[in-house]
């Protein structure tokens, strides 16, 4: 029976593989090694270590960091690609922490749209927002995002005015970002909201613009750049819509109004009452069980698994949301009990039907960043070499892009499929262009075919630099531990001895017998002639990574 | 010399060998004789289901003529002219009045369809209980159900997953060889999914890209595992997997053997302004590719297509201009697409086997907002396009004075239309319609599909209604007669007047005519006594009857 009653003991090499191919974007063995020797409480506090938020993204053309104001700096259409690259790189730079990956999930839940947003500084400031509340108040951040410049922009909120109502943010943000929609019970009502509260909302919601040309409205919590009111003369917010809205019965008939309004020739609501009905809002909803319930089930669908079966929903997903509501809604709580938990490691039952472990097909992320973390491929540094940096990346966003991710530019304002259309889910990175497209990042990447103009600097998978490096592989001279070791730590499930053999003798050895890997590696290691050796591997690990194997978590 | 051993020693190419005069391939297991013999003309026959991803404003497509004030005061920051040089095209001026449609200035290809004969547009589609959610509706209108409905499937995957059992083992047969479906993209729509398995379609760009991708790329597959999560998804990998190894070589065979027709050109841009995204025609190369698959004998039932953006709730029209846009331009797209589409098949000789219609998740509000856009709406237009559909239009202009909160009122149930093509164009049986969960819609059908015998006297007359050449009056004539001419259309027209060995003798009429009845009384006193030929050129049409001369 599914259960979040915790696991004990150290995690072992299984679970701790686990773990991290869920909550990082790839571990290397000697990570999971690590890991392997903690327990579950200690494997969280390394995972969830809090780190400085990292440095924003340099501008080639001024050489200075994006929230630097420059006289000279990159047109918007570069700035969100070097934006973009930035991130990737964070992504790839950030080890066995997890906040990336967290802030990564925030991003699929509140989705930024990079070409319609179009603004590179206010991207990466969205994205900061995100990372400060990884392990924080979801709700603060649902109140935040709802001013933020890029969603602003996303959701054409800074458009929505008392004389022109725009209904778009209003009901994303009730039918994605927070409670969600429940069966259609009737003509506009959806259960859990209905479109009276869609327009109730969207007046709440009024009145806003953006403040992306000086960044001048800072908010004190964050330190982080926000939209501004529109205010006219006197201060007061005139195109903020100041009548009391009226929510439906699911939302107990509540009514907000602002507490404060001016009466002149018209009727305005002060700065401070318009921004507190958005707070009433935000708080309505979240009374809502709904939401918590909602948002529980996007953390368990990201992490575990996609298929929420009706005892999932009442052993799992009802805890965590009791969970979620008790600490007033952080992230933290919640995903501790979740991580703990017997269920996340396939110990609630002994059904092995119901496994989660390698369940999950990766994201061109994981495959990408998974494949060169494991394998200690480098990219020069964003900061200091810049140049070299975004033109690599660019190239590898662009097979990322073939694999069916169109990196912060998913097509839907839902975000990327595979976070929530059913009924494939994750599998809808699979189609026969995208599966064939990760399998040719593989052998691009081993090939070094990802490289600058000029030839100078590559991006590749150097295997025999993998062997050499002490710790990567027990004995790199047998053909069996070379196999088998990067099988084991690469696969999430175990392979049945024919498959491993297809790896090992036909692949590896090339249908040899076993010695003649140990007589190739002595001779490289003696005569440092490493042909033989060099293809043979490249062989095996273009079987492996574009195995159908590779492509589960 | 044994025959056998004289067949074996002729190149295995698809070139057709005559015995006694009945064409037979050289291709091995293939048996043209017994393929025809045992075929069923239907499943020659191909869908084409072109998505209009975004919520396409049906009201600025197809304008209400007879309530265009009322259409105007709705949304006048957006409304398409009725005067001037970029107003609305009458599509069709022998409609009754509730039905009079005036096109987007911008649908000059539609409009020739239309008046071939091979364009039905169905008024006001939509579902009850709209959603009027991008994902929801458009879920919706890919499963095959109603509002209520949660399928994991959609109607075109239950549907070939009927007709073709088995899949994906079972294939490829001999009788299917090719994916039952395809769709333009790289990703699998709900459209194909069926409950359990692989979707249905393949989907592809472009077929040599495809071939090369997937034949250098991937690794010998593990063998299917059974009763875990793991071993689901594992096993759906794996089958993707060899759907693309089993059909990129056949793709990119029937690729290379067919052909689009020379000289139809395929527009690739909108002429007017429009913001540069929109500006390309992104659904173009889609179907061209479409149409050169199935030059090349492509066996494909259901092919999907799509164009974005159409979610226009801001800046849907250029402020100077309302006519033209981010709308006008997708409108183009879709107008002069479906025009080279019909002309290529045309000219390949398959017009018959082909069938295409539009649909999208739902229309938008009648009333624009501030934004110069619309917002969601719920019921719109469908168009169907092809030689065996059954021209004009179903159903009337919207009831702008009897709008639902600002949505038009449903006329129809997209499934009204879906199953109709499934049924009387596909030639889905009992079972299938069932597999469908259309089998509830057969009683409501639409009069679309028409390709009997018979058919041809309808398109005819469709067609003869609307651009006639009527015979002069008096025939016999001493000297005055009146030549008379129906147009649907403005055109640059000539009527001229031709004795029995060809050489013209008199100009009648020459230059543009509109909309309407045209006559010209002419005097023939001065030619001699005899037959004589009036020829009418209308775009065209081109249409001669005889006038005799007498004294």
């Amino acid at each position: 029976m599914a259960s979040l009653d915790p696991i004990s003991g150290t995690l072992g090499k299984e679970r701790a593989a686990h773990l991290l191919r869920r909550l990082t974007f790839g571990a290397t063995r000697k990570e999971i090694d690590l890991f392997a020797t903690k327990s579950i409480d200690e494997a969280l506090v390394l995972l969830f270590e809090t780190r400085p938020a990292p440095e924003p993204p340099i501008d080639p053309v001024s050489g200075l960091p994006f929230t630097t104001f420059s006289p000279d700096v990159s047109g918007q259409g570069d700035l969100v690609n070097y934006f973009k690259a930035w991130l990737y790189g964070q992504m790839l730079k950030s080890g066995t922490n997890s906040i990336e990956k967290l802030t990564f999930f925030l991003h699929t839940h509140f989705t930024a749209i990079a070409d319609v947003i179009f603004n590179g500084s206010d991207l990466y400031y969205q994205n900061q927002l995100l990372r400060k509340y990884a392990l924080g108040n979801f709700k603060e951040l649902a109140l935040k995002i709802c001013i933020d410049n890029g969603m602003l922009t996303l959701l054409d909120n800074k458009l929505n005015e008392n004389t022109k109502t725009n209904e778009n943010f209003a009901r994303e943000f009730l039918e994605l970002y927070t409670i969600g929609k429940g069966l259609e019970i009737g003509p506009g009502n959806y259960t859990t909201y209905s479109e009276q509260d869609v327009q109730a909302a969207a007046k709440v919601l009024s009145g806003w613009d953006l403040d992306n040309k000086t960044y001048s409205s800072i908010d004190p919590d964050t330190g982080l750049p926000t939209g501004k009111m529109k205010l006219n003369s006197a201060l007061l917010a005139n195109k903020h819509d100041a009548s009391t809205k009226v929510f439906s019965a699911a939302f107990q008939n509540r009514q907000i109004t602002p507490n404060e309004i001016v009466t002149g020739q018209e009727d305005y609501a002060t700065e401070a009452a318009a921004r507190q009905e958005i707070k009433d809002l935000v708080d309505m909803i979240f009374a809502q069980q709904a939401t918590a319930l909602n948002i529980c089930r996007k953390i368990y669908r990201f992490f575990v698994f996609y298929n929420i079966t009706p005892e999932v929903e009442s052993n799992v997903i009802g805890p965590l949301a009791q969970t979620f509501i008790a600490s007033n809604f952080e992230i933290k709580p919640v995903l501790d009990q979740l991580l703990k938990s017997q269920h996340f490691f396939d110990q609630d039952d002994t059904v092995t039907a119901n496994n989660v472990n390698g369940a999950i097909i990766k994201s061109p992320l994981e495959v990408t960043i998974g494949t060169m973390r494991f394998f200690n491929v480098s990219l020069p540094d964003m900061y200091t070499d810049y140049e070299k940096f975004y033109e690599l990346v660019k190239g590898v966003l662009g097979s990322i892009f073939n694999q069916g991710m169109d990196f912060y530019n998913p097509l839907d304002v839902a975000g990327y499929d595979a976070y929530f259309q059913a009924p494939g889910y994750n599998r809808n990175w699979i189609s026969p262009n995208y599966l064939a497209r990760r399998y040719q990042f593989a052998q691009y990447l081993i090939e070094g075919r990802f490289k600058t103009v000029d030839e100078l600097t590559t991006v590749q998978l150097d295997p025999l630099a993998y062997l050499n490096e002490p710790g990567n592989i027990s004995d790199p001279s047998s053909g069996n531990a070379v196999a088998n070791e990067i099988l084991d730590y690469l696969l999430p499930q175990n392979i049945s001895t024919e498959r491993y053999n297809f790896f090992l003798n036909e692949v590896l050895l090339d249908n040899l017998p076993i010695y003649e890997w140990n007589m190739e590696w002595t001779k490289y290691k003696t005569t440092g002639d490493d042909m033989g050796v060099r293809m043979q591997l490249n062989a095996f690990l273009n079987a492996v990574l574009q195995s159908a194997e590779y492509q589960l978590s | 010399m044994k025959r056998r051993d004289f067949l074996e020693k002729l190149p295995a190419l698809a070139v057709p060998f005559l015995l006694n005069g009945i064409p037979i391939r050289l291709l091995g297991e293939n048996n043209e004789l017994y393929r025809l013999a045992a075929s069923n003309p239907e499943s020659d026959r191909v869908l084409i289901l072109i998505q209009l991803h975004g919520g396409n404003d049906g009201l600025n497509m197809l304008i209400p003529v007879d309530q265009y004030n009322e259409y105007y005061n709705l949304r006048s920051n957006i409304a398409i002219p009725q005067t001037g040089i970029r107003k609305y095209i009458t599509l069709d001026d022998t409609l009754p009045d509730n039905q009079k449609i005036g096109l987007h200035p911008d649908m000059t290809g539609a409009k020739a369809l239309y008046d071939q004969g091979k364009m039905a547009v169905v008024q006001s589609v939509a579902y009850e209980n709209f959603n009027q959610s991008h994902f929801r509706s458009r879920d919706i209108w890919f499963m095959g159900g109603g509002s209520d409905d949660y399928y994991s499937s959609g109607w075109a995957g239950r549907y070939l997953d009927n007709v073709y059992p088995g899949y994906p083992d079972a294939y490829p047969t001999p009788d299917m060889p090719d994916p039952l479906a395809i769709e333009v993209g790289n990703g699998f729509s709900l459209a194909f999914h069926r409950t359990t398995g692989v979707p249905v379609s393949i989907a592809i760009n472009d077929p040599d890209g495809f071939f090369n991708l997937i034949t250098t790329t991937g690794t010998t597959l593990p063998p299917e595992l059974v009763d875990t999560y793991y071993a689901d998804e594992l096993n759906y990998i794996i089958d993707v997997d060899k759907q693309s190894t089993k059909y990129a070589g056949r793709l990119k065979e029937i690729y290379g053997k067919g052909s689009n027709t020379s000289g139809v050109v395929y527009p690739a841009k909108y002429p007017l302004n429009a913001p540069g995204s929109y500006a390309n025609n992104d659904l173009a190369p889609q179907l061209k590719m479409i149409a050169r698959l199935l030059s090349g004998r492509c066996k494909t039932r259901i092919f999907l297509v799509s164009l974005t953006k159409f979610d226009t709730h801001a800046q849907q029209v250029e402020k100077a201009d309302t006519s033209s846009g981010r709308h006008a331009a997708l409108l183009y797209h879709i107008s002069s697409t479906m025009k080279a589409f019909q002309d290529d098949l045309k000219g390949l000789g398959i017009e018959d086997r082909v069938m295409s219609v539009t649909f999208s998740e739902f229309g938008r509000r009648a009333e624009s907002n501030a934004s110069y856009g619309t917002d969601h709406g719920t019921a719109a237009p469908l168009l169907v396009f092809g030689k065996c559909v059954k021209p004009g239009v179903i159903g009337t202009n919207p009831d702008l004075s009897n709008l639902q909160y600002d949505n038009i009122t449903q006329q129809y149930d997209y499934r009204q239309v879906f199953t109709t093509l499934v049924h009387d164009w596909m030639g889905a049986s009992p079972s299938a319609l069932q597999a469908t969960h259309f089998d509830g819609f057969v009683d409501k059908k639409l009069d679309l599909v028409t390709c009997t015998s018979s058919a041809v006297g309808i398109k005819n007359e469709f067609i003869n209604d609307r651009y006639r050449l009527n015979s002069c009056y008096p025939n016999p004539t001493k000297g005055l007669t009146t030549f008379t001419f129906y147009l649907n259309g403005q055109q640059q027209v000539s009527l001229d007047l031709y004795d029995t060995m060809g050489r013209k003798v008199k100009t009648i009429f020459e230059g543009e005519a509109g909309i309407g009845l045209h006559t010209f009384e002419v005097d023939l006193s001065e030619l001699i006594t005899g037959s004589y030929i009036y020829t009418l050129q209308a775009g065209l049409l081109k249409a001669s009857k005889t006038v005799a001369v007498v004294r």
